[in-house]
């Protein structure tokens, strides 16, 4: 099966661990790559490597500040995730309030709940 | 009929696995009948307007499940998996595969705990890898980036259901 690039979207590019943790970083600000360096202890040329998927993505942003390069992150990308956390709640609790449903029906047609004892053969 | 439970399982996502938690007004055994006899999952797991043409349950350690349906538009969805431990009525744990993809099987631990005729089921679904989860996340079976895939799968459940 052909698999995605890892630059392909939002959620291969958080589903790297490094990657979560520069996010995790850039959530307090605007950092230079040196500085997520210091504080990941990453090395330097793997953290841009990282930082270009992510910027590919749209999750950070860069700007050029003399010779610097400063990145910041950009929350509103994060949307599709939240909304696939969101869809698949949807989906798991209606599938379980549809279970609830049955076993409150199967419990009200045995007329009372411990009728029910056949579980374990 | 009571409907105060409804939309109240809780979901936890950490790096490879999602833990859900649903509580049920119904005996232990019961809970545990529903979610492993073939006659009464093709009632619950399928939402309205859809219904499963495949629901084999064979639960025993070695055997094996797998659930079939057509979400509008003729799309074959399944799950499938084999099951690995059962101690009957509170524990199972077997594998999972969505869609019949080798390479993000997970394995699913399925618990069940009753405390004053309310059972809770526990249900950790946890991937090799945060990349399998997020493959997941992205449910792709290709080049192609896009959840779209589950998007339809999404509206093909509810669909029906407001």
């Amino acid at each position: 099966m052909a698999r995605a690039s890892t630059t392909a979207d939002v959620f291969n590019a958080i589903a790297e661990a490094h990657r979560r943790d520069i996010l995790d970083v850039l959530v307090e600000g605007e950092k230079s790559v040196g500085a997520i360096v210091d504080e990941l202890a990453i090395p330097q040329p793997q953290v841009s490597k990282h930082l270009r998927v992510l910027s590919e993505v749209g999750l950070v942003r860069c700007r050029a500040v003399g010779r610097s390069h400063l990145y910041r992150l950009n929350p509103a990308s994060l949307r599709p995730l939240r909304d696939w956390v969101t869809k698949y709640e949807l989906l798991w609790n209606e599938r379980l309030d549809r279970m609830d449903d049955y076993l409150i029906e199967l419990q009200r047609q045995a007329g009372k709940p411990d009728q029910h004892k056949e579980g374990a053969p | 009929m009571t409907t105060t439970r409804h939309g109240s399982a809780t979901f936890e996502f950490t790096d490879r696995a999602v833990t859900m938690q649903r509580k049920f007004e119904a005996p232990l055994a019961l809970v545990f009948d529903v979610l492993t006899k073939p006659e009464h999952v093709r009632v619950w797991f399928p939402a309205d307007d859809v219904s499963l043409h495949i629901c084999e349950i064979d639960l025993r350690v070695g055997g094996e499940y797998h659930y079939a349906w057509y979400a509008p538009g003729d799309k074959e969805c399944s799950f499938r998996g084999t099951f690995f431990e059962i101690e009957r009525p509170t524990r199972i744990v077997c594998t999972w595969l969505f869609e019949g993809w080798p390479d993000d099987e997970a394995v699913e631990t399925m618990t069940l705990t009753e405390d004053g005729g309310i059972t809770t089921l526990t249900d950790i679904l946890e991937f090799k890898t945060p990349e399998n989860l997020g493959d997941h996340f992205q449910v792709n079976d290709g080049a192609q980036a896009s959840w779209d895939k589950l998007e339809d799968l999404l509206a093909g459940l509810q669909a029906g259901r407001s």
